[in-house]
């Protein structure tokens, strides 16, 4: 048998103590199409970085057709015949789609300038062959999401790559762009090509994989020929372990508090359902599902992010979703998902990110007390256990869990009757993500309503006392108590869509 | 779309822009009847050349996302150094204008690599680069100095029939920027860096030696607007550049050519000096002040950015 196209063999990556990848096998042979499982945190992407060479392995090593690749760059993997498609693609939008095509390898004349006919001709064939019908002469940014994938796949095969990685390509795509994917990689596999396919949806895995590999914590668990599994066995692989004393226990009747929040008819975005639903003082709630499913577009409505229509209420007021200003004032506060992109401020010190949006300060453009900003820093330290020498510190000098920590007191600093947490524990080592969840439940048992939403399972079946799954966009089902499982979850969140769409909690 | 707007990068704001053209150039001839004469065209033509090439160079970097700053310095330096070599024979005059150009095209190299390999934004190293040579070309001379060759100084004030030579030069090297960033893979790169940088790497683009290109481009440009500024004055004038760093950014945006980067292109520029151009002269002929031509001026700025902002809000 020839080697693999691509192979890890004994990969292993480490971040400082914090091993990610322990001992990783894995390889794709010319003709397959292997499907890479795993719960978000997994390990899935820090393997393609390391296959990529973006990452260089701390143990082990990244073999191509059977030699050790010594990349450094993901150019030299991808001058190699390794091509990825992220879910952010790389193409131009100022650029047509054939020079995006040719990107570096355009066609020229004998006089070294671009041959344009030339360059159309061969984008044309080349979208041909794929049976995407684009005019190569359009820009990109015309194109719609599914377009600029094709786009980016057209770019692989005019690269001759002879290994595909699609990183959850069908996320952001609907059915009938998922069909016409799903014909075209099978052809590319029937070619020759060999394939990774990276996804969350086991319906999409078992019909185009013909291999699976399950990664759990950071090691394969489990691997072989698609027809050696089940949906069930795939699941258990991926999730089997014990949840232990990581979560605190949960409140004895969730329901008994009265409705903090109140939402009736709430459409996000037009043509998806109304979403209606309410949350309780004193109860953790979960907004489950995939990437893409419309959990944070339904949080930031609530938070006057985004638009929207519906009633909302809270405490029995209406919230006019016009602005978060508003909604801060009202009691309503949001941890958003990504605390450098729009938490932090990461050139500040921790104080001055403490005192941001604490009342009296910034929000309303009041002059800043002096020593305010020390005094509230102090609470930070006897509260909320933030591990810090000097809060004139830059905030980028903490570790992920402490700048969390900082962000969750800050909010509490407002006395939200209302907590909304978008993945409240990205990024952050396992001891800090126990500290955050007994504050969230002691936050909850002392009256305050929490909605959380999260990718990782294990931390909604652990923490949440009711669970809506989220599926395109609606709430697809509710659980509680017992029915909060991850195969409950993943079973309703990955489910075929036609089947179910509709169908309200 | 035909091939031919596809090149030219034609765009809505293209045709705003002829039309104030035309406005402009109707109000002209209104309000006075000297407006339409072969020798104010003629003259227009010549106010334009300048500003013209400085614009190109500024096209060329703005779409690529970067920005040069070094055009009031740089000009100034340039032409004093011009005007110091130049002597009175073609033989001096040649020696002048290689060290010229190669001084731009070096000057302008560096600037592109002390953003590329260092990492410095462009902004403050060609500010940097532009208060150097400021000061190199007054330690040179406090006074207008030097002197070109007078078939020199003829020549720039030289016409074809209502075609200024130096216009000539500028439909040349309007023509040649743009089959470049038409036809060749610089071009292409230009914009594909301007667009986004990091997938231009990610796709094996040489980003950092592209970059080193374009500022290099830009002050080889400017080595042309130095000489040919220098001819019209007959003499190195240490204050040549003053100005010309911001008023070189002014007819790329109004020319719809984005201040981001990866989208515009030279036609857009050609017109916007057209119009800058014409409004100035048409304005002096209403005897208007030449504050209020700022004034004016400014207006159109903030309204060609206030079009596209409108434009963005609503696809």
């Amino acid at each position: 048998m020839a080697p693999p196209f691509l192979a890890a063999r004994g990969l292993s990556k480490s971040f400082g103590p914090n091993e990610v990848l322990k001992g990783i096998e894995f390889e794709v042979h010319a003709g397959r199409n292997v499907a890479l499982c795993g719960e978000n945190g997994a390990g899935k992407s820090t393997l393609i970085k390391l296959l990529t060479g973006l990452y260089s392995p701390t143990a082990g090593q990244v073999e191509f057709e059977g030699e050790k690749a010594g990349w450094s760059d993901p150019r030299q993997s991808l001058a190699a015949g390794i091509a990825v498609v992220h879910q952010e693609f790389s193409v131009l939008g100022a650029l047509s789609i054939a020079e995006n095509i040719y990107l570096g390898a355009e066609p020229r004349t004998r006089l070294g300038l671009i041959d344009r006919k030339a360059l159309a001709r061969n984008a044309q064939a080349l979208l041909d062959d794929l049976g995407i019908t684009l005019p190569p002469n359009d820009l990109v940014e015309t194109l719609s999401v599914a377009d600029k994938q094709m786009v980016e796949i057209a770019k692989a095969l005019r690269a001759e790559a002879k290994v595909l990685i699609l990183d959850e390509p069908t996320a952001v795509l609907s059915q009938n762009e998922t069909r016409h994917l799903f014909r075209i990689i099978n052809d590319l596999r029937e070619r020759g090509m060999g394939l990774v396919y990276v996804s969350h949806r086991l319906d999409e895995i078992f019909e185009i994989c013909t291999d699976i590999t399950v990664i759990k914590d950071g090691v394969v668990t489990s691997k072989g020929p698609t027809e050696e599994y089940t949906h069930d066995s795939v699941i258990a692989a991926m999730v089997g372990r014990e949840l232990g004393d990581l979560f605190p226990p949960k409140a004895s009747d969730p329901l008994a508090g009265e409705q903090v929040l109140q939402v009736r008819d709430l459409v996000v975005a037009p043509g998806l359902p109304p979403a209606s639903f309410s949350v309780h003082a004193g109860e953790i709630l979960g907004l489950a599902g995939l990437v893409g499913s419309g959990r944070t577009e339904l949080a930031l409505a609530l938070f006057g992010a985004a638009p929207a229509t519906g009633d909302v209420t809270l405490d029995g007021e209406p919230m006019p979703f016009r602005d978060p200003v508003g909604c801060i004032d009202a009691g309503m506060l949001m941890l958003t998902e990504s605390r450098k992109d729009d938490g932090l401020f990461m050139n500040s010190s921790v104080a001055r990110n403490f005192a941001a949006t604490t009342p009296g300060y910034g929000v309303h453009h009041s002059a800043i007390p002096p020593g305010h900003e020390e005094r509230r820093a102090a609470v930070l330290k006897e509260r909320r256990g933030v591990v810090v020498d000097h809060v004139g510190l830059p905030i980028s000098a903490l570790s992920g869990g402490n700048q969390q920590k900082v962000l969750v007191a800050r909010l509490l600093e407002n006395r939200p009757k209302l907590l909304i947490l978008d993945e409240p524990t990205r990024g952050v080592d396992v001891g800090a993500k126990a500290e955050i969840y007994k504050t969230l439940r002691m936050l909850a048992d002392e009256g305050m309503a929490l909605l959380v939403i999260s990718s990782e399972l294990i931390e909604i079946v652990g923490l949440c006392d009711r669970v809506f799954v989220m599926r395109d966009g609606a709430l697809a089902k509710e659980l509680t108590g017992e029915e909060i499982t991850e195969e409950a979850i993943i079973t309703v969140a990955a489910a075929e869509t036609s089947t179910h769409h509709g169908v309200a909690a | 779309m035909s091939t031919l707007v596809r090149a030219t990068r034609a765009q809505p704001v293209h045709l705003v822009v002829l039309a104030l053209i035309a406005i402009v150039f109707f109000v002209g001839i209104t309000s006075s009847d000297r407006f339409a004469t072969p020798l104010n065209i003629a003259n227009v033509q010549d106010q334009m050349v300048a500003l013209a090439i400085v614009a190109l160079a500024q096209t060329i970097v703005i779409l690529s996302g970067g920005i040069d700053l070094s055009f009031a310095g740089l000009l100034s330096f340039l032409a004093v150094v011009f005007a110091a070599l130049a002597g009175d024979t073609a033989g001096t005059l040649l020696i002048a204008m290689a060290i010229v150009i190669a001084l731009g095209i070096g000057i302008g190299a560096f600037n592109g690599a002390i953003t590329a390999y260092i990492g410095v934004h462009p902004l403050i190293t060609t500010l940097g680069t532009s208060t150097i040579l400021a000061g190199c070309a007054l330690l040179i001379t406090r006074q207008p100095s030097g002197s070109v060759p007078l078939f020199f100084e003829d020549f720039t004030y030289g016409r074809l029939g209502i075609l200024p030579y130096g216009m000539i030069a500028v439909i040349v090297l309007y023509l040649f920027v743009g089959f470049m960033l038409w036809r060749t893979t610089f071009g292409t790169r230009i914009y594909a860096i301007g667009d986004n940088e990091a997938a231009a790497a990610m796709s094996g683009l040489p980003v950092q030696r592209t970059k080193v290109a374009i500022y290099a481009l830009s002050g080889l440009l400017c080595a042309v607007a130095a000489m040919y500024m220098t001819g019209r004055f007959g003499v190195g004038d240490p204050r040549a550049g003053v100005g010309f760093d911001l008023r070189s950014i002014t007819p790329v945006i109004v020319g719809g050519t984005l201040l981001a980067g990866g989208k515009g292109g030279v036609l857009g520029t050609a017109l916007a000096v057209i119009l800058l151009a014409l409004l100035a002269n048409v304005l002096n002929f209403m005897n208007v002040s030449s504050f209020y031509q700022w004034i004016a001026e400014g207006l159109i700025i903030i309204a060609a950015v206030s079009f596209f902002a409108g434009r963005k809000g609503k696809s």
